[in-house]
């Protein structure tokens, strides 16, 4: 909503999070997202407020103020169960509109990315995606957005004075949940779907979970990822191996998947997922900075790469210079056989 | 010359003509560029040797440029590039309208992929046993649902030798009846390896026609300086001579500086004056 | 069945460099290309004419030279083009851009199905398809990675998510975005090309779509981007080894692996 006075603009207050709920429980970047609204709220004297739509996960509020939400709004309904955009989307605006939020965050998962663009349309708000960075300007309060723009490779720090609530998304793992506090409590604010709610609403068949098929690049402790100088799906056959005896993972640059070479959930970066591993090992990855901002909180990062120019080479803790099809076998054969001779002894 | 390994209607000179890219913004101008070349091959008696989105940038099909603007493809004198990125229905497509235009060589490699490009896939190829189609697939592919079509495969002398000798022979198994090499620019010993170990195999070698010889240095796998000095006539002049039983492949030819030099240079010219 | 595909056209992203000592954009001599992710949202407009009958229009919002994004959208097979172009609509957000594009469906007498790619690969928001649906009242669905069947009054889709997808049916007239997964984009035929080339692309202004001038181009939009700067970016150390001779490297490496304890 465009603010027509200093005096409306105050009336918004507190800082919302819309929790991800899936399945009946609450998502891990529902916290993250807690910790982050914590940390304004705290910066504007005001209250984390969490919007908890789904289908029997009322006994999971109480994990919502351990990680710092002072009220939950809950929405428990059979038809929240599946994600439905206009469902969804008609039950924040009429919340919104009742109580004024100042902030409100979400997680750019499939869900948030497809929702608070509807929301923010509706609501004529301003909203950043997946941003990396949250902060209150000290100066007058408003919420200032940091988010890679042009492919990653500026910051770009943004902000919308003149609208309210001031709406942002974050994609899981950019920001840290912090420590819960067992047995911290708060106000749950019930709410229901009401019959205007559920107008021009599209039918939800059904949903297949298809585990397995997920590939977990945020559960691995060890990362082999592969850029354009894999040269094709050969090259990320070859990185599967290097990844199964490691007991890793097999992570992609954006150019490698735009190429076809392997599916985008193995996709790191900006675009793709975020990872925090034990160690990285990016073979031929130039890092583009959309794919390093992914993955630069990694422990220990290797790059191997026949350029020992590039920003991934640089940025790393262990840079092999050299022939990819030549250093990635011999790697595999020696780790073989110290881990034969380990096994022997 | 005693003894030609070039076969019977296979004329020496393979011009190589790029057709105009998806992209253009003077479309119309570069068909009418493409004619012109086209044509002028034809009346040399050269090859005009179209290539299939080279370097991955998507372009035009050469059959689509011939058919769509009314050329005239005279018989042997059309060689059409054709690699691996395509869906099978393109595939099927090319080959098809190929026939349509009395054209029966290609020339089968693997080519470079864009995100733009799809890939054919083992099963399309009937080679469910391999990981991903390369030229062997495809040329194979070709020759046994379209045995009309004589398939050329590609040759690289860059490359580790005894593995692109291996390849080699596993191109020739799956049918292939020429070979292109990559741009050579003096004598080179893998070549002379592959018409001594290969007497009967029809060799084409590639002449680079373009005064940046730099821009061979991906090719070659090292670096050649920007400054380099290169005079792309005499080298030809020169690969003539070394290689006198070979074809040769021109890339880059600059139409409008070269092509009478060139044209004077050719024995089939010659006779078809 | 009236489908419009909006579409956009974005800077070639391997082109998109940043000039190390003014850390800006360097903008001159990057290509314009149709937004990837919007050929899929083309050729799926295109088949899905091809199966119901109908018509595909193309749209997009953009300076001039966007007429050749356009241009690639015809030539894959939409039936007619409309780009937005005026000063007004400059520096629109997400926001301002989705209204937009709702006024000029509008204008264009609606659609019974507007489809759009996932997201534009230079701002990467995936913000205006939602946004358009949201101007339109319409029923939305994102991340489509098929489309199982259109009738005169619906639309069945699956829908990706990170733990499988849904099943919906959606009434329409409806927006969906989609995914890489949903089909492999044609390429343009040269007669398709040639003749895209010489048609006539409708260029609109805002009193063309009705825009109401207070909810267009940059004073429209509730983001502005207040800063930019190089993206901070860890410092380390970097232990370089030498892997002329691949066995020698490799053992180096894997001592490091096993010395510090992380394999």
């Amino acid at each position: 909503m465009k603010i027509q006075s200093e005096q409306e603009k105050s009336s918004y207050k507190n800082v919302w999070t819309v929790a991800e709920v899936a399945n009946g429980a609450v998502h891990p970047v529902s916290y993250e997202l807690i910790g982050a609204a914590r940390r304004l709220a705290d910066a504007r004297g005001s209250q984390v407020w969490t919007v908890a739509l789904g289908c029997g996960h009322t006994g999971e509020a109480g994990s919502l103020f351990a990680y710092g939400a002072d009220k939950v709004i809950l929405v428990d309904d059979s038809r929240l169960e599946a994600f439905n955009d206009e469902l969804e989307c008609n039950i924040l605006q009429r919340l919104t509109i009742r109580y004024r939020p100042e902030i409100l965050l979400c997680a750019a998962t499939s869900r948030g990315r497809a929702l608070i663009p509807r929301l923010a349309g509706k609501l004529h708000a301003g909203l950043t995606a997946d941003c990396t960075g949250l902060a209150i300007d000290p100066g007058n309060g408003d919420l200032l957005q940091t988010r890679p723009a042009f492919g990653g490779n500026i910051m770009a720090t943004i902000r919308s004075s003149e609208y309210r609530p001031q709406m942002a998304t974050v994609r899981p793992k950019v920001m840290s949940a912090p420590e819960p506090l067992p047995g911290r409590t708060g106000e749950i604010i019930r709410e229901t779907v009401e019959p205007g709610d559920v107008f021009k609403v599209k039918e939800i068949l059904q949903s297949v979970r298809q585990n397995g098929s997920a590939v977990s690049l945020g559960d691995a402790r060890i990362i082999v990822a592969g850029g354009r100088a894999m040269k094709g799906p050969e090259g990320f056959v070859l990185l599967e191996r290097f990844a199964s005896l490691v007991g890793g993972a097999v992570g992609a640059s954006r150019a490698a998947v735009d190429n076809g070479w392997i599916s985008y959930p193995h996709q790191v970066g900006q675009t793709g997922a975020t990872v925090q591993t034990d160690v990285y090992i990016a073979c031929g990855i130039s890092g583009q900075i959309q794919h390093l901002i992914g993955m630069q909180s990694c422990k220990t990062i290797i790059a191997i790469d026949v350029d020992d120019t590039t920003p991934m080479m640089k940025l790393a803790d262990i840079a092999v210079k050299g022939d990819l099809f030549e250093i990635i076998p011999a790697v595999i054969k020696e780790i073989e056989t110290v881990k034969s001779k380990q096994e022997k002894a | 010359m005693e003894k030609n390994n070039t076969p019977k209607g296979f004329p020496a000179f393979h011009v190589e003509i790029i057709p105009p890219k998806q992209d253009s913004v003077k479309l119309e101008d570069d068909l009418t560029l493409f004619a012109a070349k086209f044509e002028r091959v034809m009346a040399s008696g050269f090859t005009a040797s179209i290539t299939d989105n080279a370097m991955g940038l998507l372009a035009f099909q050469g059959h689509e440029c011939i058919e769509e603007l009314g050329l005239k493809a005279r018989p042997g004198q059309v060689l059409i590039h054709l690699n691996t990125f395509h869906t099978k229905e393109t595939l099927e497509e090319i080959l098809t309208a190929c026939q349509r235009l009395g054209i029966f060589s290609v020339l089968a490699i693997s080519g470079d992929g864009s995100p733009r490009l799809p890939k054919l896939k083992p099963a399309e190829m009937e080679a469910e046993e391999t990981e991903a189609v390369t030229s062997v697939e495809l040329i194979r592919y070709i020759r046994r649902h379209y045995p009309l079509f004589t398939v050329g495969a590609a040759f690289n002398p860059y490359e580790p030798e005894k593995h692109e000798f291996e390849k080699l022979d596993r191109k020739l198994e799956a049918g292939a009846a020429f070979v292109i090499t990559q741009p050579i620019i003096e004598k080179n010993s893998v070549v002379d390896r592959l018409l001594q170990d290969y007497p009967e195999l029809p060799v084409t070698v590639e002449a680079w026609m373009s005064k940046k010889l730099y821009l061979l240095s991906d090719v070659v796998g090292y670096p050649i300086p920007e400054d380099a000095v290169f005079d792309p006539i005499d080298t030809l002049r020169r690969l003539r001579d070394i290689y006198p039983l070979c074809g040769t492949y021109l890339s880059l030819l600059g139409f409008k500086t070269q092509y009478e030099l060139i044209e004077a240079m050719s024995p089939e010219r010659r006779e078809a004056r | 069945m009236k489908i419009v595909v909006c579409v956009k056209q974005v800077p070639a992203t391997a082109d998109a460099r940043i000039d190390p000592e003014t850390k800006r954009i360097i903008r001159e001599g990057t290509k314009a290309v149709l937004n990837p992710f919007d050929l899929y949202a083309v050729e799926e407009a295109v088949r899905i004419r091809e199966r119901a009958g109908g018509e595909v229009i193309a749209l997009s919002m953009g300076p001039e030279n966007a007429k050749n994004s356009l241009i690639e959208a015809l030539s894959m097979g939409a039936d007619r083009a409309v780009l937005l172009c005026d000063r007004a609509f400059g520096g629109s957000d997400t926001w301002a851009t989705g209204y937009a594009l709702s006024k000029a469906i509008e204008a264009l007498g609606g659609a019974d199905l507007i489809i759009c790619g996932k997201q534009a690969v230079d701002g990467d928001t995936a913000q205006v398809g939602p946004g358009i649906a949201a101007r339109l009242d319409i029923m939305q669905a994102a991340n489509v990675s098929k489309v199982e069947d259109v009738d005169p009054g619906h639309i069945r889709v699956c829908r990706s998510n990170e733990y499988g997808y849904d099943l919906l049916r959606l009434r329409l007239p409806a927006l969906i975005t989609v995914l890489k997964d949903i089909n492999i984009p044609r390429i343009p035929t040269l007669k398709n090309a040639r003749k895209a080339r010489q048609a006539d692309i409708a260029v609109w202004t805002p009193s063309d779509i009705g825009a109401d001038p207070g909810l267009i181009g940059l004073n429209a939009s509730p983001t502005r981007v207040v800063k930019t700067e190089p993206p901070a970016l860890r410092d380390s150390v970097t232990l370089h080894i030498d892997g002329g001779e691949p066995e020698k490297a490799a053992a180096a490496l894997a001592g490091e692996l096993f010395g510090r304890g992380l394999l």
